[in-house]
């Protein structure tokens, strides 16, 4: 048989195959890395997205500076807006280009007295991705401890996290992402030297202590939400470096009061009773059994570098995005049935591989994005009907330039219409294609959504158009096509 | 016959029209910024209330608030939409505390953009369109010409920007999706002048033709007259489907589209070829003959 040779034909039979290969995971109820995964508009979830802040990173980052200078080398310096100042009369010349590479600074002398330590600003760049990579996995860890195992978080940009949730939103979510959870340990001291007041307005509870925390939650192993005397607490262990800082702190104060401080809010200050050797401690202070929970596992997870803010927040309930697949799927439904009829009635038979082409690239199209792994959104329901669209619309371009051929009595008018056809169709699905790409890049939420679909769509309606309609014009002759001018 | 290529001054007077139209409906009465570009609170609700109920009880969550309130096309569902202000980070969850106590409304979605956050977005929303065009126009300068590009980008620019005039007469929320929309606009719109341009080169191609633009114009316009329509119509029959059954906070981008493949359908016949004659194309064709 002359049919079994043609390559379209059994590369048509191989699209079918794998399309049914990659798309039937999804209708199965099995752990599959190729499937389409549903957006958070349609399943219904939280996305927060959250930025880091620069300045509040960079002034850290300074006054880490200042007193590593001070340690390492003897230095004195001070903080003066984005740059740091130190006295030419100390001796500098410690300070070596190495050095300062090394660190990530420059030193320039600014007038005959003073000269000024900056950041490098590609290692301040480096580093602030750094916090937020690290960020990401403290903010996981967060979420992580509440129950939540199907999150989906990302480092977008250069200081955004990306969170989406999925399913109902656990409140204590918003509360555990946006603390810094910076825990430090002041110890007492009745003077007026280097020492701050702290407060706490509830519990009427104040101490003066020394301005720098002699311990920070840094050391923090683990902590957990226990019950003294029926109200709730948080206990944590110190790793091996924080139990000895912690031992000789409580050894030498025994009797001084010691601050427990959050985020530059007194939480207790208890009074140091003995020598604590093993690195466990207890923090009590008015906590609700929630609260206590929320503190633990931002205790344990560690604290960021920085202040953090939610800058976009979104919250899908379940019945919305179901409503709007059933819609969508219906307007796909019956789009395609109008064109179907509108084709057969205007090109008869012709009409009826439209029909066909239509179902085989919306079928390439599902099973490229299960491949994928891609995710449909409800703007890419929409991107969905018009790939529709650009499928007839690459079809009635063939069909046109057939009949003109077939009028223009070319010699063989199925083959060079389809052919000058398809070379427009590439370029005007080219160019479409080159938009959305970049969509897909400059573009957030929605857009990203649609561009994919649109940019995959255009994909399957060209392989289709190629491969499907160009094998039904070769096999039905054109006097049964409906493309013949009588 | 009809002859297209007669009434390119009609056309170039109505297009002028309709960008005047444009930048004065843009200028004095604006356009309806969502808060994807704005900032601020936007709240699906389910409710059998009317608007000014609605408004009411949302207004009194906080007094200090703007709050908008507007019904979606053939459904009980509402968007409100509240303005950015002071105390943002606990308003969604003190909006939710008081409308739960009521049963005639459902919260669907929430959402916030912080309004530092929605400048980002206008920002990105601008190199996406920018950087599009700039590739759009590479690409056929590549393919075709370089007045084929300029005519191109020209016309395009028209759809987009005359689109953008109907969400101001109309009042269509301008947000996110609405910049997907009229990056769709652009693409349908390069689309429809492409296959032209196409057609006319390959007509220019032939060698037996006499080099006369205005009548090879005309062809390329008159022989794709049906796929033009064609394709429109079919384009509109689906995108009506989807105004209808569209999910529930989505049924405007489609209407924006119509209107989009409209505009972009006449200014591929009636625009983008002309154009290519304004530039002086036929000489360079005679050139190339000669």
């Amino acid at each position: 048989m002359n049919i079994l040779k043609k390559w379209r034909l059994w590369s048509a039979l191989l699209i079918l195959v794998f399309c049914y290969f990659t798309i039937k995971p999804n209708f199965q109820n099995i752990e599959s890395a190729n499937k389409i995964n549903y957006g958070l508009d349609i399943q219904g979830g939280s996305s927060f997205l959250l930025e880091l802040s620069e300045d509040v990173f960079k002034k850290n980052l300074l006054l880490k500076i200042v007193s590593q200078l001070e340690l390492d080398y003897d230095l004195n310096s001070s903080i003066n807006n984005d740059q740091i100042e130190i006295d030419n009369a100390q001796d500098l010349t410690k300070l070596t280009n190495i050095v300062m590479q090394s660190m990530g600074l420059t030193l320039n002398k600014k007038t005959e007295s003073i000269s000024i330590i900056e950041i490098e600003n590609q290692f301040f760049k480096k580093s602030i991705s750094d916090m937020t990579l690290n960020a990401v996995e403290i903010i996981r860890s967060r979420v992580d401890f509440l129950g939540n195992k199907e999150l989906s978080i990302q480092k977008t940009g250069l200081n955004r996290i990306l969170l989406e949730i999925p399913g109902s939103l656990n409140q204590n979510v918003k509360e555990i992402i946006s603390k810094t959870a910076e825990l430090n340990f002041h110890i007492e001291k009745n003077s007026y030297v280097d020492t701050i007041l702290l407060e706490n307005i509830e519990t009427n509870e104040s101490v003066r202590v020394m301005e720098r925390p002699s311990l920070t939650g840094d050391y923090i192993q683990d902590a957990s939400m226990q019950y003294d005397n029926n109200s709730p607490v948080v206990s944590f262990s110190l790793n091996k470096a924080g139990a000895d800082i912690f031992g000789d702190l409580t050894e030498k104060n025994v009797g001084k009061r010691i601050a427990i401080v959050l985020d530059g809010t007194l939480i207790s200050a208890p009074v140091v009773r003995d020598t604590i050797s093993g690195g466990a401690g207890v923090i009590s202070g008015n906590f609700t059994n929630e609260e206590a929970n929320n503190l633990a596992i931002i205790l344990k997870s560690g604290s960021l570098p920085t202040d953090i803010s939610i800058i976009q927040e979104k919250q899908v309930g379940p019945s919305l995005g179901k409503e709007g697949v059933t819609k969508g799927i219906y307007a796909s439904i019956i789009a395609l049935i109008a064109i179907t009829i509108f084709m057969i009635a205007y090109y008869k038979v012709s009409g009826l591989f439209t029909a066909i082409s239509i179902i085989t690239c919306l079928l390439l199209l599902f099973s490229l994005m299960s491949l994928m792994n891609a995710t449909l959104t409800l703007p890419g329901v929409i991107g969905i009907v018009l790939t529709i669209g650009m499928c007839v619309d690459a079809n009635v371009l063939v069909y046109e330039r057939i009949k003109e051929n077939f009028l223009n009595k070319s010699d063989d008018p199925k083959n060079s219409g389809f052919n000058s056809a398809f070379i427009t169709i590439l370029d005007s699905n080219l160019t479409t294609v080159f938009a959305a790409i970049f969509l897909f890049a400059f573009g957030f939420g929605p857009i990203r959504g649609f561009s994919i679909s649109l940019i995959i769509g255009i994909f399957s309606s060209l392989i289709v158009t190629y491969i499907i309609l160009k094998l039904f014009l070769e096999i039905v002759p054109i006097e049964k096509t409906g493309l013949k001018i009588k | 016959m009809i002859d297209f290529f007669k009434y390119r001054k009609l056309s170039y007077m109505a297009s002028s029209f309709l960008i005047v139209m444009t930048i004065l409906f843009i200028f004095f009465k604006g356009l309806n910024l969502g808060i994807d570009f704005k900032g601020g609170f936007n709240v699906e609700v389910r409710s059998d209330l009317s608007n000014q109920e609605l408004t009411n009880i949302f207004s009194r969550i906080d007094t200090s608030r703007e709050v908008i309130v507007k019904k979606e096309i053939s459904s009980n569902v509402y968007s409100v939409r509240i303005e950015s202000g002071i105390g943002d980070k606990l308003f969604l969850d003190s909006l939710k505390e008081s409308v739960s106590t009521l049963t005639n409304i459902e919260i669907l979605m929430s959402e916030y953009i912080e309004p530092t956050f929605s400048s980002d977005l206008i920002q990105n929303a601008i190199y996406a369109l920018l950087s599009s065009i700039f590739v759009i126009a590479l690409y056929i300068w590549i393919r075709f010409d370089w007045q084929f590009a300029f005519a191109g980008i020209l016309a395009l620019l028209h759809d987009v920007f005359i689109s953008i005039g109907f969400m101001s007469i109309f009042n269509v929320e301008f947000n996110l999706t609405m910049i997907a929309a009229i990056l769709l606009i652009a693409g349908y719109s390069i689309n429809d002048t492409i296959v032209l341009f196409d057609r006319l080169r390959t007509l220019s191609s032939e060698e037996e033709v006499k080099i006369n633009l205005p009548s090879m114009i005309n062809k390329s316009i008159i022989l794709n007259l049906r796929r033009t329509i064609l394709t429109s119509f079919t384009t509109i029959l689906a995108l009506i489907c989807l105004v209808i059954l569209a999910p529930v906070n989505l049924t405007e981008m489609p209407i924006v589209f119509i209107f989009g493949v409209l505009i972009g359908t006449y200014s591929s016949i009636f625009l983008g070829l002309p154009i290519i004659h304004a530039l002086n194309y036929e000489s360079v064709l005679k050139s190339r003959d000669s």
